[in-house]
């Protein structure tokens, strides 16, 4: 093992070690804070598989995030199963999800592929508004964890982390394999992909599984946290962009990337709601589009580049200006 | 032993009859130039032996099996593998990576992991003339490096046979001239070779036998000599003054 | 009966049509999906409301300050920002109009709060009756006719004008428009205007007939893709036929299912229309 990648592994242990302990010295709140960045994370990375590596930028993606919440409340609270089983199921069922709606939709490219997963995700959004079993726009309340409150908060918290690093790990393995490779040849040139012998087809719908499976696990953690969900919040259309913003932000096609994006999006919008009780969200509007007009490869991009500054800013804008 | 052949090929696009009743034979080890004025139907015909689209009608045989209505990625992986005209070469990924992908998703892709399939692709980069280009991005390679690459890439598949279309395209006489050498060093290689070509130099020096085609049928077909003094081949191409293509 | 629901999915198609002539128009020429075409909705919708409010300006006559406002603010949009980045991959500009939406939607929450606001004006609930049997709204009838309208004058601007030629020509090769002289970027800027223009017409047709937020766009944006989905791209019949398809088949369907349905036949007539026949019903142009 070569010094730059033994390097690598030590920095990443670290940093891992450090989000382990890190509830231990943190009160609720900020516990709760690093619950929503994990779970935020885990949808960009997830996206990230999908939209970053293999070129498809799907619009849709909260619809795995609703489907895993829907699974868990309704497994949990009408058949009585544990959470670990739903928790099983609801990535499961999001993942074959994936794959049911991926093999027609998957065969369209960019704009269209991106409009017809939106519709995806609108249609189950008024789909489960209008279901019996979903309790339409009721919602549904699931069991409540039996844990103290700081029991519960560092429960959410570390499933949340163990779902991020899975999500992680998997995202490594695929990356150095061969169907990494595959993904990121479907991306660059998907025709001559086919021709090299790659399934396009196969990899596509593999690797919308794969990003359906993980956000729907984060979906399952996010419900049984808020012992209530409704179809409006576990399937609007902000959470997706949201977490392409984060992505791209942070760096697509890169691993780190979407955690990243994750991390500092959620640390700025908290920033600017303490200040600016009224117009946070104007000036996050703001930082989407000031940093998508001068840093569009993201902050990865900054830090692989070591490059910053006027320069930098221009340089992007002349690449892809009109 | 015939390794490839094409029996009757017509490829109907809404109203147009881009090939028309084509039939062709490949013979192992050989190089058979096709040749024929713009638009005759010769890079159709490769994309349908090559799998991007099946032939309305028609049938194509690859050692002895029916393989025209196979998707390009199972043709691919079966043992051919083809360039295309206009490069297309992964511009995100080094040129390393660029042939690994061959390595990996051709005829023995199965067999290898990404890392054997990374050290055969070192292997064929160095064959092919770009061993000291392996970590530069593709996008920045010049015409002549990339249509190396292009060629790195088939060869990479581990193709009984390539069907190589148009590579001289764009490149100065020196370019062609080592073109040239390397085409002929993939065929001693062991791998049949099926060309498209506009630049005569090149026909002359690399075919054993060329096929003509001229408004999607065939026009002629046999040893080189024969196929460039042929009258009806010099009338399609250049008009009926001229006398002969052979310089 | 049946007849009734049918014309009413009509007159709400034609407002649906309104509504998405100019996401198609920006659509089909620069490839851009316009995220905060809701929000430009709402601007023209807010922009009759003020006038009406604070002038008494009648709304159909603010028509034309919502168009030549929301005119000018789409062209500026275009040329000093979207055009910055428009040759980076397609998404990226979703981004950024994203992005935009996110600031247009809170910057009038904050100017105007979220409170609902109405146009009332007299004439807004009077009908006209064909014998029994048919009701018809007039501010509906008149959003019927102005979509007509609206998509005469675009056909005569994009095929009889040099404006119209200049953009039919970016739209087909931007490189090659612009070596024979296009001024490109200005080109791509008069067309998001006339788009978002369009959208401004549209929101002041909404003000009329419906209550308005700053936040109201959202939805309008989902169903304007429905209808430019629909009707497929390239062809100025395209928003129309979409419009009325979605507005018809919304009224019966909510009829026979409920009204908490409407959302459902929409989109997933989009992902049906996506995965047998994606151009839709006129595209081809490509």
């Amino acid at each position: 093992m070569g010094n730059k990648t033994l390097r690598n592994y030590v920095i990443c242990g670290l940093i891992l070690l450090s989000l382990a302990f890190f509830p231990l010295f943190a009160n609720n709140f900020i516990i709760r804070f690093g619950t929503d960045i994990l779970m935020f994370a885990i949808m960009a990375s997830a996206w990230n598989i999908i939209g970053g590596y293999t070129g498809y930028a799907s619009f849709g993606n909260v619809v795995f995030f609703g489907i895993g919440a829907y699974i868990t409340a309704v497994l949990m609270e009408k058949a009585g199963l544990n959470f670990a089983f739903a928790f099983i199921a609801a990535g499961m069922g999001s993942a074959i999800f994936a794959v049911i709606i991926g093999l027609p939709v998957l065969r369209l490219r960019g704009h269209y592929f991106a409009i017809a997963t939106l519709g995806v995700a609108e249609a189950m959004k008024a789909l489960v508004q209008n279901l019996d079993i979903t309790e339409g726009n009721s919602g549904i309340y699931l069991p409540m964890l039996d844990l103290s409150v700081k029991g519960q908060y560092y429960f959410f918290f570390y499933v949340m982390l163990g779902t991020l690093v899975a999500t992680l790990v998997v995202t490594y393995l695929v990356l150095n394999a061969k169907f990494g490779y595959s993904l990121i040849a479907i991306r660059e040139d998907e025709d001559s992909a086919n021709a090299i012998g790659i399934n396009a087809t196969y990899a596509k719908t593999l690797a919308f599984a794969l990003s359906g499976l993980f956000t729907g696990l984060a979906g399952s953690v996010y419900a049984y946290q808020q012992a209530f969900i409704k179809p409006g919040p576990v399937f609007t259309v902000g959470s997706t962009l949201k977490m392409i913003v984060m992505a791209v932000f942070g760096g697509i096609g890169s691993l780190f990337g979407p955690l990243l994006g994750a991390v500092s999006i959620e640390v700025i919008s908290e920033i600017l709601s303490n200040y600016f009780l009224v117009a946070h969200t104007l000036f996050f509007g703001a930082l989407v589009i000031l940093s998508i007009v001068f840093i569009p490869k993201g902050i990865t991009d900054i830090l692989t580049q070591k490059k910053i500054g006027l320069v930098y800013f221009l340089q992007n804008i002349r690449k892809n200006r009109i | 032993m015939v390794i490839l052949k094409g029996k009757n090929i017509t490829k109907r696009f809404a109203g147009l009859v881009a090939v028309d009743q084509v039939d062709f034979e490949l013979e192992q080890g050989e190089i058979l130039g096709l040749i024929g004025p713009n638009g005759a139907g010769k890079t159709t015909l490769v994309n349908v032996i090559s799998g991007t689209y099946p032939p309305t009608e028609g049938e194509v045989f690859f050692k002895g099996d029916k393989i025209a209505r196979l998707k390009a990625y199972q043709i691919g992986r079966l043992g051919i593998s083809r360039t295309f005209q206009i490069v297309k070469p992964f511009p995100g990924m080094t040129v390393k990576e660029n042939a690994s992908v061959g390595a990996m998703f051709g005829a023995q892709g199965k067999e290898r992991s990404a890392k054997e399939a990374i050290k055969e692709a070192e292997k064929i980069l160095g064959f092919v003339g770009l061993g000291d280009q392996m970590d530069i991005l593709a996008d920045k390679l010049n015409i002549a490096s990339r249509k190396r690459l292009e060629i790195a890439k088939a060869i990479a598949m581990g193709p009984d046979v390539m069907l190589l279309d148009e590579v001289m395209a764009g490149l100065n006489f020196t370019e062609i001239d080592r073109a040239i050498d390397l085409i002929k060093k993939i065929r001693d290689s062991g791998i049949t070779i099926l060309i498209i070509e506009h630049v005569m130099r090149a026909i002359k020096r690399v075919c054993d036998r060329i096929f003509v085609l001229h408004h999607g049928q065939k026009i002629a077909d046999g040893s080189t000599e024969e196929v460039l003094n042929d009258k009806q081949v010099i009338k399609a191409y250049l008009g009926r003054r001229y006398k002969a293509l052979v310089a | 009966m049946v007849l009734q629901i049918v014309i009413n999915g009509l007159l709400k198609g034609g407002l649906y049509a309104l509504m998405a002539i100019g996401m198609s128009l920006i659509w089909g020429v620069m490839d851009i999906i316009n995220i905060a075409h809701g929000s430009f909705i709402m601007l023209g919708a807010f922009t009759t409301y003020w006038l009406f409010t604070l002038l008494g300006i009648d709304p159909v006559l603010s028509l034309i300050a919502s168009i030549g406002i929301l005119f000018i603010l789409g062209y500026i949009v275009q040329k000093y920002l979207i055009n910055l980045i428009i040759r980076a991959s397609a998404f990226i500009t979703l981004v950024l109009t994203f992005g935009i939406e996110i600031f247009v939607n809170n910057l009038a929450q904050v100017f105007w709060s979220a409170d609902v606001r109405m146009v009332q004006i007299p004439y807004g609930a009077t009908n006209f009756s064909i014998g029994n049997f048919v009701t018809i709204p007039i501010m509906r009838l008149i959003a019927f006719l102005l979509v007509i309208v609206i998509s005469i004058i675009l056909f005569f601007v994009l095929n009889r004008t040099n404006l119209g030629r200049s953009i039919r020509a970016t739209s087909q090769d931007l490189d090659a428009a612009r070596l024979v002289g296009v001024d490109v970027a200005k080109t791509y800027a008069v067309t998001f205007g006339l788009g978002v223009g369009a959208a401004g017409a549209a929101g002041t047709l909404w003000s009329i007939l419906f209550p308005i937020t700053p936040m109201m766009g959202g939805i309008l944006t989902l169903k304007s893709f429905v209808v430019v989905i629909i009707g497929g791209l390239g062809s100025m019949l395209g928003p129309l036929i979409g419009g009325l398809i979605l507005g018809v088949t919304e009224a019966l369907g909510t009829n026979w299912l409920g009204a908490t349905y409407e959302n459902l036949i929409g989109f997933t007539i989009l992902v049906l229309v996506l995965i047998i026949r994606p151009k839709g019903i006129m595209g081809g142009a490509d």
